[in-house]
């Protein structure tokens, strides 16, 4: 994670990225914003969790630092660390300090995919103290009024082991997500896909239906992610029904009984 | 060294120099008499070999011949006294008294072949070459006995074994008939005496077999006539290869089973009509079959009724095809709601009817 060997105006989004908003999040976050409460956005994969985080990030015209959350991400990882670099020992901020010392927007993406104590770490900026204490450097970086603290996680998946701690949960605001509204994912799809809304209307249905059997044996449906994905292949030349196995089937699922009746959904529309 | 045709093996008793010993024209004959008393025994020919030049060399024929018998008669009754006396007869023939020599060897003879037992001997050896031919006789009986004794405890083993399956058989058949459908019950006992009647064993797994197969409908009855029968053929050829048949344990015994079936069987594909009406209907719905939904609505609220075995086509591509239409004409009237309608229903709906259109219904 060499932050500091990009300058942070680099994570400042240059152009409005495409978000349709499905209820008040957009509201919801702002006020969230400006009275610099931390964010929790919920939701199944692929439902627009990031991307409207990018929004805002252009509509708050902050900078953005995503950080990928993972089992061996440490403390350190998010904060910074002392590393040798010829005869110095220089001390290097992680993506999280950076973001609180520019005033951006820190993203902790899938947080709960992150070891405990680096939960722990976010604490202080959560609350009114909004400060990152940096242990090692025996210093504490006062979070400015600008800085927005907004992690994500998905409910749906996770087992009960990886479920965020409550004294982690209870210092967010949420937003839940869920899949959009079947016109709303469809304007979606053409939107990001460039297909005409014969087809985005044939994927949407196609996604539905499948998220039909989210409890029977699907642990996920059909993102909206993997209906563009569809869209953008079919675009690009692909046969409808390829592309929708390619993109809907195979990668939801490798019980071969389940992509077979996915496949004869796919039929019903293609 | 050479001795003519008449010498034989005698050149492994005379040593060089005793043959040397003896006058050139005396040699043959020597050899021979060598020769015919190692007949005896070998031993026997090594002493006489030592001996005899000291006798030819006397030219005695007659003490020569009278050596020679006198030496076999000993060794006829002992040869190991034969031996001896054939040492120690050259140097009695030179004493004085001529007598001696004679003596000494009816003393051996005597002292060898024993008193008075020879007849007993003769008897008792006659008696043991009587027994011994009995005996030679008897051998292949006792060994067709023996063979026969195999044979029967083989018997009793595979009796016990039978007997052992067909109490297996006795226990098994009650609950499997309970499990099976009563229209198949007749066909069933009779198939499953079919293969008990040739192996109780193999019968004990067709019972499993034939369960599954006629509940599942993977065949029809005739269907599963025709895999007993083959099966059949297998257990006559091979008890350990007929019931791997009818334990459905052999490529063979499911190459015939698909050989046999009809159609596309619906339990081959019933989850995924399951979960493809589920996605169609958004909502959990079951698959039936229509053995086992009889009598019951061939679509429901929440299930939907199919043929066991859709066999309209020649293939399994188009028989799934027309599984699919029907699956998906019922999780039609799920998702829409046919049969959500109720007669108690009728009240409410009238009332709002008029509420909705007030003029119409005046």
């Amino acid at each position: 994670m060499a932050v500091e060997s990009q300058r942070v105006e680099d994570f400042r989004l240059s152009k409005e990225p495409y978000y349709l908003p499905l209820g008040n999040e957009v509201e919801l976050f702002e006020a969230a914003y400006n009275a610099r409460l931390p964010v929790m956005l919920k939701g199944p994969t692929g439902c627009g969790k990031t991307r409207f985080v990018e929004h805002m990030s252009w509509r708050l015209k902050r900078t953005l630092v995503t950080v990928a959350c993972h089992e061996d991400l440490t403390s350190s990882d998010l904060v910074g660390k002392y590393t040798l670099q010829g005869d110095e020992t220089i001390w290097q901020d992680g993506p999280l300090t950076t973001a609180v010392k520019s005033g951006g927007i820190a993203y902790l993406d899938e947080v709960v995919e992150a070891r405990k104590d680096t939960t722990v770490v976010i604490h202080p900026l959560t609350d009114d103290r909004r400060v990152l204490p940096l242990e090692k450097k025996g210093e504490i970086v006062q979070a400015p009024d600008e800085f927005q603290l907004v992690i994500s996680y998905n409910p749906g998946y996770q087992s009960v082991l990886k479920d965020l701690k409550h004294s982690t949960k209870q210092r967010f605001v949420a937003i839940e997500f869920d899949y959009p509204p079947a016109d709303l994912e469809e304007t979606i799809v053409v939107s990001e896909s460039g297909v005409d809304t014969d087809t985005a209307s044939k994927l949407v249905t196609i996604g539905r239906k499948v998220r039909n059997l989210r409890t029977h044996g699907l642990e996920e449906g059909v993102s909206t992610r993997l209906l563009v994905y569809a869209g953008q292949l079919i675009q690009a030349g692909v046969e409808p029904v390829e592309a929708c196995e390619a993109t809907i089937c195979k990668p939801i699922t490798d019980d071969l009984e389940m992509q077979r009746s996915i496949v004869e959904i796919i039929a019903t529309q293609f | 060294m050479t001795f003519g045709p008449t010498v034989g093996n005698v050149g492994i008793y005379v040593a060089r120099e005793m043959l040397a010993s003896v006058p050139e024209a005396q040699r043959q004959a020597y050899l021979r008499m060598v020769e015919g008393i190692s007949e005896l025994k070998y031993q026997l020919g090594v002493e006489v070999a030592r001996q005899l030049p000291r006798l030819l060399a006397e030219r005695d024929d007659a003490l020569v011949e009278r050596y020679l018998r006198e030496v076999t008669d000993v060794a006829t009754v002992g040869w190991k006294s034969g031996v001896e006396v054939a040492k120690q007869l050259p140097d009695l023939y030179g004493a004085p008294d001529t007598t001696l020599a004679g003596a000494y060897v009816d003393i051996v003879t005597r002292a060898t072949s024993g008193v008075g037992d020879e007849a007993d001997t003769t008897g008792l050896a006659g008696e043991l070459d009587g027994l011994e031919r009995e005996l030679r006789n008897i051998e292949p009986k006792v060994k067709r006995a023996n063979e026969l004794r195999t044979q029967l405890a083989a018997r009793d083993r595979r009796d016990e074994k039978r007997r052992k399956h067909a109490v297996e058989l006795a226990a098994a058949l009650p609950p499997i008939l309970a499990r099976l459908r009563p229209r198949f019950r007749s066909a069933y006992l009779d198939l499953v005496r079919q293969v008990a009647a040739v192996d109780p064993e193999a019968s004990l797994e067709a019972a499993d077999t034939l369960l599954d197969l006629l509940n599942s409908e993977r065949v029809s009855v005739e269907g599963a006539g025709q895999w007993v029968a083959r099966g059949l053929v297998i257990l006559e050829r091979n008890r350990e290869v007929g019931r791997g048949y009818f334990r459905m344990g052999s490529k063979y015994a499911l190459d015939v089973l698909e050989e046999l079936k009809d159609g596309l069987a619906l339990k081959d594909v019933a989850r995924i009509l399951k979960l493809f009406a589920t996605a169609l209907a958004g909502r959990d719905v079951a698959i039936r079959s229509a053995g086992e939904a009889a009598g019951s609505d061939t679509y429901g609220a929440a299930h939907i009724v199919l043929p066991t075995e859709m066999s309209v086509f020649d293939s399994d591509a188009n028989n799934f095809s027309a599984y699919k239409v029907a699956t998906a004409h019922g999780a039609g009237r799920i998702e829409f709601g046919t049969y959500g309608f109720s007669l108690d229903d009728i009240p409410g709906t009238v009332g709002d009817l008029r509420r909705r259109y007030p003029q119409e219904t005046r």
